[in-house]
């Protein structure tokens, strides 16, 4: 269990720049910055890019564990032998600033999948490790936004599960309170933090209750009934023809979810040098399911969205015990024709 | 063609034009009509999604499923998108804006579907918006056409107010560039793919199986989303969609990254019309530029 750590420190929000800028002293900064699309995380290569000014990103931070692309080893193509070299990971410290609750939730859940087995994935571990995560509060005096349903899944609009430090706003200021003995302990180096009052510690304190009592859109969902439901209505192909009627069956919201994690492992080669790399890859796209011998198992496309839904609301709790969805509505907002996972579920239920 | 800006004149046409829930009462009412009396099995509009921001493309199979149906000023999508989902000869109605209507042109041009096959509830508006951004679509993103070119059932005014600028204006600064800048640009844009094929999987033209960029013998691109892999994929994409995109700006309404497909397939389309006097989609006896072969063609693409 984590045990809650006491230290609490505060900022000006306009100086948030120099807390990233001393963090980047320490190691590498990835926050969220302000992109043509919206909010992204990205590696801050200038501290005054940081902002705290948005609602969600548009991509989630999976990517700082388990990159799109992931070079295994490199190869030079010879005769007689091919020489092949392992790729190191070089790692630095990494400071993943600004995640939201509904985000940190769902480290924990692909912690299940990358190493709840005896396999432990070295890559997404040595990534893990070398990460202090910097958990952020959603605003709780604004409604959530219409696609959100963290609610749904028992994550708090204020929830500090998978944060290291835990980070709420009070009008110009940010608390930062620690959460893991990692974050007491860079909290205790950032020496640029002020010291709090009583005054802050109550605020924070009844943040954290009032963020429970905010609500995204929700209804009752049992991880068992869902995972049963699911099951029960895999061969209903009226219900998944319906609702994969206007699937484009693109990838969008396979690479936007922050718990997706499928993956194809390619060889790239170019003038006969070149790398083995792990590429995410998407259960929407045609060629996933595609066999050697050229027959395909889903060929339609509710055969495809069927299986990102069941994979995420009963294969997953059937396998690691944990729906594998976070309600962040990511999914949602990036459908090109306005998917949404909720209702396919609350539908689901229903039947 | 004209140069002026558009932007004001568009708020105040709405005042003039049919408004979306006069349209959304007759696509109901047509919608009934057609499924009642069998004459056609399936009605291709939008539906209720999450919020009246975000409407659904939506396939109406029955009667029943009418009162589902919705129109407003976020229905963007591109119609002509699903209508090859169907088994060949599946008679169809389908709800079509100015520019989707451009889009089943082709694919009649190029023998995807049968005319016969299809009743088209034309719709004519020019104020939709962009559902990521809350932005008027206009000739700066899109060819801009107000009214059908192809239909059977007009669901409301033809629009007639001159709120179109050419569709080409936006290419100025980029025409303007150097070589060196153009490269650069692009490279830059293309960049940040991620390869989730939104674009080519709302684009009513990419109807290909499989698309060239799927197929492992032999790998065309990279899978991974790094400038070289990107800019095969992006690059044939936009040859393959030459004198046949009808410039409806879904690929890049859809773009998870924002990359603005929508400038290279202007300057194509722009490309072909001067090369070949031809625009594609609008008019249904023309041949497809690219299958058309004429004596006195232009011989500036060789050069």
């Amino acid at each position: 269990m984590i045990e809650e750590r006491l230290v609490l420190k505060k900022t000006a929000i306009e100086k948030i720049n120099e807390l990233a800028a001393a963090l980047m002293e320490m190691g590498t900064l990835i926050a969220p910055v302000q992109e043509a699309v919206g909010a992204n995380f990205k590696t801050i290569e200038n501290p005054q890019e940081v902002s705290l000014d948005f609602y969600n990103t548009v991509l989630s931070p999976k990517f700082v564990f388990f990159p799109q692309t992931e070079n295994f080893l490199s190869y030079q193509i010879a005769k007689p032998f091919t020489n092949a070299e392992p790729v190191e990971l070089a790692i630095t410290p990494v400071f993943l600033f600004g995640v939201r609750p509904c985000d940190t939730r769902s480290f924990a859940i692909l912690d299940r999948h990358f190493e709840a087995s005896s396999i432990v994935d070295p890559y997404w571990r040595k990534r893990r490790e070398n990460a202090t995560i910097f958990g952020y509060a959603f605003a709780l005096d604004t409604p959530p936004d219409n696609a959100d349903f963290y609610s749904m899944l028992g994550i708090h609009a204020a929830d500090t599960e998978g944060s290291d430090i835990f980070m709420v706003r009070n009008d110009g200021e940010l608390l930062l309170k620690s959460i893991t003995s990692k974050g007491e302990q860079l909290l205790s180096e950032l020496t640029l933090l002020q010291e709090t009052s009583s005054d802050d510690e109550n605020y924070y304190t009844e943040y954290l209750a009032r963020g429970r009592e905010y609500k995204t859109r929700t209804l009752c969902l049992e991880q068992e009934t869902a995972a049963g439901k699911f099951e029960e209505i895999f061969y209903n192909n009226d219900f998944w023809g319906k609702t994969a009627s206007a699937c484009l069956s693109c990838g969008i919201c396979t690479f936007v979810c922050p718990t997706c994690y499928c993956f194809d492992i390619c060889d790239e080669t170019m003038f006969k040098k070149g790398t083995r790399r792990r590429v995410w890859d998407s259960c929407m796209f045609t060629d996933f399911t595609l066999e050697a011998s050229g027959h395909n198992p889903r060929t339609n496309v509710f055969q495809r969205l069927r299986q990102k839904v069941c994979h995420k609301y009963s294969y997953s709790p059937r396998k690691y015990d944990v729906i594998s969805c976070v309600g962040c509505g990511r999914c949602v907002r990036s459908c090109p024709v306005n998917i949404d996972i909720y209702s396919i579920v609350s539908s689901a239920l229903k039947i | 063609m004209n140069g002026k800006s558009c932007c004001g004149d568009i708020e105040t046409a709405g005042d003039k034009m049919t408004g979306f829930h006069e349209i959304e009462e007759r696509l109901k009412s047509e919608a009934f009509r057609l499924l009642q009396a069998g004459e056609v099995s399936v009605v291709l509009a939008y539906g209720k999604g999450t919020d009246e921001r975000h409407p659904v493309p939506f396939a109406a199979l029955t009667t029943a499923d009418v009162e589902n149906i919705v129109f407003n000023e976020h229905c963007t999508h591109n119609m002509a998108r699903y209508l090859l989902r169907y088994p060949s000869g599946t008679k169809i109605a389908v709800a079509l804006k100015g520019v989707d209507s451009r889009a089943v042109v082709v694919l009649i041009q190029e023998g995807k579907i049968n005319r016969d096959n299809l009743v088209i509830l034309g719709i004519p508006t020019n104020s939709m918006r962009n559902q990521q951004n809350g932005q008027i679509i206009d000739a700066r993103t899109t060819c801009g056409i107000a009214n059908p070119v192809l239909f059977d059932i007009l669901l409301g005014e033809e629009v007639h107010e001159a709120t179109v600028a050419s569709p080409y204006d936006v290419l100025a600064p980029y025409e303007a560039m150097d070589e060196d800048a153009r490269w650069n640009f692009w490279k830059t844009e293309l960049d940040r793919c991620i390869r989730c094929y939104a674009c080519r999987k709302a684009c009513p033209m990419c109807y290909c199986d499989p698309c060239f960029i799927d197929v492992t013998k032999p790998r065309w691109a990279n899978k991974s989303p790094q400038l070289a892999g990107n800019l095969m994929y992006h690059l044939t994409r936009f040859q393959h969609l030459a004198g046949r995109c009808v410039d409806c700006g879904e690929c890049s309404r859809v773009c998870p990254v924002a990359i603005p497909l929508y400038l290279f397939h202007k300057k194509v389309a722009k490309d072909c019309e001067e090369m070949f006097q031809q625009t594609a989609g609008m008019r249904i006896e023309d041949k497809p530029v690219i299958v058309d072969f004429r004596v006195e063609d232009s011989d500036k693409i060789l050069e």
